[in-house]
């Protein structure tokens, strides 16, 4: 049971059931000639309409989505289409991405009393996506792998951070060590090129505290299993970003966190720091200039200029200052921001819908779905509960194709909009360096344009822009159906 | 499952172009269907028995029935199936009239259309689980806000039927617009009569509280069990002092008070009771314009007060009430008709509103009922009356009619002759709106026997000729030429608006407001008095324009409404409302932040902050649903399963 | 006596040919190019690059698949009676002849600890069988260890024949391949190569040179023991599990982790018929554990390190007489947290031996 082949094509409709769905039975009641390619499904809501079904649909065979609820101010529900709007246009923006063309997706309101409008968007966007033709499919596309260009210019000089105060944060977090369960920093890791997370609960511990281009992981991420106890954690710019974000979505309580912050230099890419080091047996030794690390395994000296090898997240970073912090050490460092396109996004912009969806097809063959970039999510909150494994509701399922494994990074960028802070902490941590955060950069540039530049992870008592809504949307506009 | 399916015939409507045979054939392929048929009418009662004769012969536990929109049918099929004893919500409905056999006459296509949609059905069934309403106590006192004319009428219904009313009223005395008026058509009788008693009533009746000078501060709850909270403003008098002797207002030295009751076409005293017949009558001090509040020092008032009621230190209170239904009946303001630079912006004495007009040919007006220029006193000859002043004009955002005006000026027509013998009326129109009783052949009089000259066109300026008259220049289009009329008075039929503060009472009463303010009712038609809030009824011209015949019985309706709903003693919340799984939930609280209806708040479970849904206040929109990343709020009846399942039913390539 | 033969880089390319004849399906590391590369196994075919690198992902696949489907099946109705069913079903393995080429003797090392449960045991895994029967596989030895690498921790080394069928080791103008097994031996005499016999010595010195380019070994036979003794211990595991982040970037790129997870798609009358997929799982993540009731006995990921530790170094050599890590260090090296096995058994051992010891002196 299909569509017929040929003569139609796969879309699918959802209808809220007040207005649009009553505006098709009023078209019906009129007699109003459709074509017949669409499926409805009846929702109570356009808000009800979670955006990963029309991902849902759209990966697994649809070629044409189609939302329509009450024209706003007009819903049953009072708001639920104001909610809807907001999301579904975010979606819309984020689709092209993804390799999917923007325009086999559409949402609109229609009034139950609209039978002839009804007819005329059905009508319209049935040639829209006869147009478009069929969709072209995730595991048809030829895989193509390309890489980021890391060739680039920082908004601030960017530094080996080794004048940084750290004995100063060192005796700030050993006068606070008695008020608090642990204060999260970072550590030598296996050798002296590689740090690890630090739980500091005693003053010996405290002196294991290191500050400098190595400290790459995100300490954010382990505070919400401190909720409810009084913990302190040391942050660069970037993961103070975090704690905000969590702040904001009350799943850390602000009076329980202390906030030791040193303004950050900039941190190394570390996938290109082992590339370069290569199989080596041991790390000789460390040394830092102002701009430099010199790295010498079994015998060879590597140097790596700040400027050349720092994380993609710090080019383009305005915030090397923490934006919220109880213990400032050091002198804050103001950076003016910019409309920075990182360099993941970057490569995505430069490439046709067809070779993202090659090159999505491409990278994600290889995950192994460890997960490990949902777990090094700050704002991955679900944990216990992830839908990637729930039956209940079963959005996904074990199959290892690129399709399932892309709609989980979709999922993941979906419900990361308007909190991610593009610490890059997936990327980071993904193995097999698939750059998953571009997914997420796409969302946050959807969101900032359409949100007067909203940037998440800045103002505790921001409303996340997804968790609200204006009566008229100075960004959001209806397009015409004519 | 064992799952029936009924494709319906609908006679012709949905044979003509679905081959139901074979629908039914296909269906017989899908996943747990054991039965499938296609009956020819399968909601009359031969269809529907049929039904219920299948679920026992073949021990169906769901039922699909293929026909008509379950807009027209879902309720009536519900209740067959329970009748052969499933639960009600084991049934799916696929629209294949409206959405299909209606909409093309692709015979292939449409079949193909239609079994495709009885698969989703299916499918969606498939994944349904029975579910039962739950049942809590009714808080039989009913809020009915606003005493104009409709709450009037509410109140006072409600009130005789035995459940207890708390009458909210902003101004100083309830009676509303139609308090202002000075008579009423068709009838032409006098309104403070007609409408006198009633008021008189509500401040009798041992069933009514009422609180005027008060508006509603908050909202919480749900039907059955709304906590209101009133803010009291401070009048300066203590009510229960005050006997409305009206001595204090005869002293005021401050006689310079705008005077909102007459619509400002005189002046009043800082320390006034609105008019005679005021309800309550109590006397109410202005605090923008009394000298003791203002500058501290007079006092004349409380000097001159028997009673000794006048509190200068008085403060807003705040009160709360219970109840278990709310009716607002908020009624409507007039708009802004400045905006209209061509009749003068407001900027000509000689040119007012139908409202002042009305006070100005009352007996209890400014001027004892005499019609007199505002400008100098004089009485009028011609009288010039606009139509359609902020109505029925897109230019100025005013697409709606406002329904009563064309009424009112053959009324204000007529007893201007009255008034004035020798004086001559004229009244430019777009069309003469007289559907009621009686209404057509009163704007028939107005123009036969009262001489009023109806020229249908619109008014392009009125200007001050120099003197001392207006030139009103219009155009006749049914003659096609230019009109120019020397008049003495211009009263504008100024358009309606919902009144100020709409929107921001609607949002604590989680209802539904138009572009202009006016409360959305839960169906156009069929549930005109109806909010999409359970609990929350409409009266009057908060829900749209109206006259005063038809907001009494808009006033009387929702009191029906609300002794029916108070008929029970027990109220059944409906089970199609989100439910959090606990182990899921981590708290976040973006449902709590979405949920239009407040219907989310945080509790503690096992010593955690976890999400929970007040089943009586949900109304099953499922926000939450796809807010929630965790999966952990789940709208029963449309889980994220069952629209899965019907999205994979569609999509799995 | 092995078959010992000798290829030169040239000549790689051909004898890849030859080992892809009759269907075979050969699997090559390949380079994934990005800012942060990867190499992973992936079938070769003529022209294909490939690399000799270790790859990021062992080739644990060949015989354990991501995700296998165990059985699909197909419910069509009986036209006149739509209430009965006719299934059919197919619950044959999905399994290819298949070569491993170039995966290092840490990941063949893999194959033979997986081969104790799936083989070796009450009962035999009919997937696992069917392909672990039909799959050769060719081993690079290493030429020198790295900071991660401590197969000869676990038993293994550079050059472990463990698990291989040939094993190819580098020496300076080319490969010499020297059979360890009969289907090594019976591949590598009709591959076509030349003699390698008189290079064989060159390669044995490759081998020796790598071998002592590692670090000397700590003793872990007491290991089981030891863990064993700290089990109770929490605040042990709790102090060195505190970072984690309870990912599978440990178990999935592990060659011996075999923890797998079934779930059952779709259904018989689906557009794509129903299957049970079997797919790798990892005992790091709180729902491998989880009951139906939502009692997890893992609910802490101390609870849940312990039992990866504990299993890798206690209980699997207990059941099996070897440990179930061939110390390839991919765990280490992918951990996003920077986790470091090896600490944790080391500072178990050293713990074990003291509690021992504190025992002996009561």
């Amino acid at each position: 049971m299909s569509v017929l082949d040929g003569k139609e094509l796969r879309i699918v409709g959802f209808l809220c059931n007040w207005c649009s769905y009553g505006g098709a039975d009023t078209a019906g009641v009129a007699r109003a000639t459709q074509p017949t390619d669409l499926r409805i499904i009846r929702v109570p809501c356009s808000g009800r309409v979670d955006p990963l079904f029309i991902i849902k649909a759209l990966f697994n065979g649809a070629d044409g989505v189609l939302v329509s609820g009450c024209h706003p101010r007009d819903c049953h529900y009072s708001s639920g289409n104001f909610y809807a709007r907001r999301r579904l246009e975010v979606l819309k923006q984020f689709l092209p991405v993804l390799g999917i063309d923007d325009r086999r997706f559409a949402y609109t309101w229609v009034s139950a009393s609209e039978g002839q409008r009804w007819q005329h968007v059905v009508t319209q966007f049935t040639k829209q996506i006869h147009d478009l033709g069929p969709a072209p499919r995730l595991e048809d596309a030829e895989p193509l792998l390309k890489v980021a260009d890391m060739a680039l210019t920082a908004l601030r000089p960017l530094g080996t951070g080794q004048h940084a105060a750290l004995d100063a944060l060192k005796a700030a977090i050993r006068a606070k060590l008695p008020e608090l369960e642990c204060i999260i920093g970072w550590q030598q890791g296996r050798d002296a090129a590689h740090t690890v997370p630090l739980f500091m609960r005693t003053p010996e511990d405290v002196d294991k505290l290191v500050w400098g281009p190595f400290n790459v992981c995100n300490p954010a991420v382990y505070l919400p299993s401190f909720k409810g106890k009084k913990v302190g954690v040391v942050v660069k710019g970037c993961d103070s970003r975090s704690v905000v974000e969590l702040l904001q979505e009350n799943l850390i309580a602000r009076e329980d966190v202390t906030v030791f912050s040193l303004p950050c230099e900039g941190t190394l890419d570390m996938a290109r720091v082992d590339q370069e080091l290569g199989r080596y047996t041991t790390i000789d030794n460390v040394a830092y200039d102002a701009a430099h690390v010199i790295i010498t395994a079994d015998g060879v000296a590597h140097s790596f200029c700040m400027a050349d090898c720092a994380q993609g997240k710090c080019y383009g970073c305005a915030t090397p200052s923490a934006v919220l912090a109880d213990e400032r050490l050091g002198t804050p460092v103001e950076v003016t921001p910019s409309d920075v396109t990182p360099p993941e996004l970057a490569l995505l912009d430069a490439m046709t819908l067809k070779e993202r969806l090659s090159f999505w097809h491409g990278q994600m063959q290889r995950c192994l779905r460890c997960y490990a970039c949902r777990n090094a999510c700050p704002m991955c909150v679900c944990r216990d509960y992830c839908i990637s494994d729930s039956r209940d509701p079963h959005w996904m399922t074990q199959e290892a194709s690129a399709k399932e494994k892309l709609f989980f990074q979709t999922i993941h960028a979906l419900h990361l909009a308007g909190r991610c802070t593009g610490c890059g902490e997936c990327q980071r941590a993904c193995p097999v360096g698939i750059p998953i955060l571009a997914l997420r950069q796409q969302i946050a540039r959807a969101v900032a344009q359409l949100f007067d530049g909203y940037k998440p992870g800045l103002h505790p008592e921001d409303v996340p822009p997804l968790l609200g809504y204006e009566v008229v949307e100075q960004n959001i506009h209806e397009r015409d159906w004519k | 499952m064992r799952i029936g399916v009924f494709i319906c015939h609908c006679g012709s409507n949905i044979a003509g172009t679905v081959d139901c045979a074979k629908v039914a054939h296909i269906a017989r392929a899908y996943p747990d269907v054991v039965y499938a048929t296609d009956p020819m009418y399968t909601c009359a009662e031969p269809g529907q028995a049929a039904i219920e004769a299948a679920i026992h012969e073949y021990k169906l536990d769901g039922v699909v029935v293929a026909s008509c929109s379950p807009r027209m049918h879902e309720p009536t099929f519900r209740r067959t199936v329970e009748r052969a004893g499933l639960n009600r919500y084991m049934f799916e409905m696929a629209n294949i009239r409206e959405h299909v056999s209606w909409i093309g006459k692709d015979m292939e296509a449409n079949t193909n259309k239609a079994a495709e949609l009885v698969r989703l059905a299916v499918e969606k069934l498939r994944n349904n689980v029975p579910l039962t309403a739950k049942q809590f106590d009714v808080n039989k006192r009913v809020l009915v806000i606003g005493g104009g004319v409709a709450g009037i009428q509410a109140a006072l219904d409600c009130a005789d039927g035995g459940v207890p009313v708390v009458l909210v009223e902003r101004e100083a005395t309830i009676g509303g617009k139609m308090a202002k008026l000075d008579k009423t058509f068709p009838t032409v009788d006098c309104s403070a009569c007609i409408l006198g008693p009633k008021m008189v009533d509500v401040a009798q009746h041992p069933n009514i509280t009422l609180y005027a000078c008060a508006e509603v501060e908050d909202v919480s709850g749900y039907v059955g069990n709304f906590t209101v909270k009133i803010r009291k403003r401070a009048t300066y008098v203590d009510w229960s002092k005050c006997t409305g002797c009206g001595a204090c207002t005869e002293k005021c030295p401050s006689k310079k008070s705008p005077d909102a009751f007459n619509e400002f076409t005189g002046t009043t005293t800082a320390i006034s009771i609105a008019f005679p017949q005021a309800i309550p009558k109590k006397a109410v001090i202005n605090p923008q314009h009394c000298r003791q509040l203002t500058k501290g020092k007079c006092g004349v008032c409380a000097k001159v007060c028997p009673t000794g009621a006048i509190n200068y230190d008085m403060q807003d209170e705040i009160v709360t009430e219970e109840v278990g239904s709310i009716v607002a009946a908020t009624g409507y303001d007039l708009m802004d008709w400045s905006v209209y630079g061509e009749y003068g912006g407001g900027n000509y004495p000689d040119v007012i509103t139908a409202l002042q007009y009305e006070r100005l040919m009352s007996a209890s007006g400014p001027t004892g009922g005499h019609i007199v220029r505002p400008s100098d006193g004089r009485e009028p000859k011609n009288i010039v009356f606009v139509q359609c002043v902020g109505s029925r004009d897109k230019s100025v955002g005013r697409p709606y009619c406002s329904g009563f005006c064309c009424m009112y000026t053959a009324k204000q027509a007529i007893l201007t002759k009255d008034h004035i013998p020798d004086s001559q009326s004229f009244v430019f129109y777009m069309d003469i709106r007289a559907p009621g009783k009686m209404y057509d052949e009163f704007t028939r009089r107005a123009i036969e026997e009262y001489g009023t000259e109806y020229i249908r066109g619109r008014v392009s300026q009125i200007y001050p000729n120099g003197n001392g008259r207006l030139t009103v220049m219009g155009v006749d289009t049914l003659l096609g030429r230019q009109v120019e009329i020397q008049a003495d008075l211009v009263v504008l039929a100024v358009g309606i608006e919902a009144s100020k503060g709409s929107p921001q009472l609607a949002e604590k009463l989680r209802i539904s407001y138009d572009s202009y303010g006016f409360f959305m009712e839960s169906h156009v038609k069929l549930k005109p008095v109806e909010t999409n809030t359970a609990g929350v009824f409409l009266a009057g011209v908060c829900q749209g324009a109206k006259d005063i015949p038809a907001s009494v019985a808009q006033g009387s309706a929702a009191a029906a409404k609300v002794l029916a709903l108070f008929a029970k003693h027990k109220l059944e919340s409906d089970p199609q409302i989100a439910q959090v799984d606990m182990r899921r939930c981590v708290a976040c609280g973006k449902c709590i932040r979405c949920c239009p209806f407040g219907a989310i708040k945080e509790t503690e479970f096992r010593g955690e902050a976890k999400a929970q849904v007040v089943e009586t206040v949900c109304q099953g929109c499922g926000l939450c649903t796809s807010t929630c990343p965790q999966g952990a709020i789940q709208l029963s009846h449309a889980t994220d399963n069952q629209i899965l399942a019907e999205v994979n039913a569609l999509c799995q390539c | 006596m092995s078959t010992i033969r000798f290829v030169t880089p040239d000549g790689l390319s051909a004898f890849l040919d030859f080992l892809a004849q009759n269907g075979r399906r050969v699997l090559v590391p390949v380079e994934k190019p990005a800012v942060k590369r990867s190499v992973v196994f992936e079938p070769w075919s003529a022209g294909r690059p490939f690399t000799l690198e270790k790859a990021t992902v062992p080739a644990k696949a060949a015989v354990l698949p991501q995700c296998e489907t165990l059985l699909s099946y197909k419910k069509t109705k009986n036209a006149d009676d739509p209430a009965a069913v006719t299934l059919t079903l197919d619950d044959a393995p999905e399994a290819v002849p298949t070569v491993v080429f170039a995966c290092r003797p840490c990941d063949a090392r893999g194959y033979a600890v997986l081969d104790r449960p799936f083989l070796q045991g009450p009962y035999v895994d009919p997937y696992y069988r069917a392909r672990r029967e039909l799959l050769t596989v060719i081993t690079l030895s290493c030429a020198r260890g790295c900071d991660t690498c401590f197969c000869h921790w676990t038993g293994g080394g550079p050059s472990s024949p463990e698990g291989s069928d040939i094993l190819m080791t580098e020496i300076d103008d080319g490969y010499v391949l020297q059979s360890i097994t009969p289907k090594g031996e019976e591949l590598l005499a009709a591959a076509g190569l030349a003699d390698g016999t008189e290079r064989f010595p060159a390669a044995e010195n490759a081998r020796k040179k790598a071998w002592a380019s590692l670090a000397p070994a700590p003793n872990l036979k007491m290991a089981p023991a030891s863990i064993a003794a700290c089990f109770t211990d929490m605040d042990f595991w709790q102090h060195w599990t505190e970072r984690c982040l309870s990912c599978g970037a440990c178990t999935f790129f592990c060659p011996t982790c075999y923890c797998f997870t079934i779930t059952d798609e779709g259904e018989g009358m689906s557009p794509s018929g129903g299957r049970r997929l079997r797919s790798w799982d990892t005992c790091m993540s709180p729902l491998f554990t989880r009951e139906a009731s939502g009692h997890n006995p893992r609910m802490v990921k101390a609870q849940r390190m312990r039992n990866r530790v504990s299993h890798k170094y206690a209980t699997f050599p207990e059941n099996w007489g070897a440990f179930s890590c061939s110390g390839c260090g991919r765990c280490i090296g992918n951990c996003p947290v920077g986790l470091d096995i090896r600490e944790i058994v080391l500072a178990a051992v050293q713990r074990g031996a003291e509690s021992m010891h504190e025992k002996q002196e009561q």
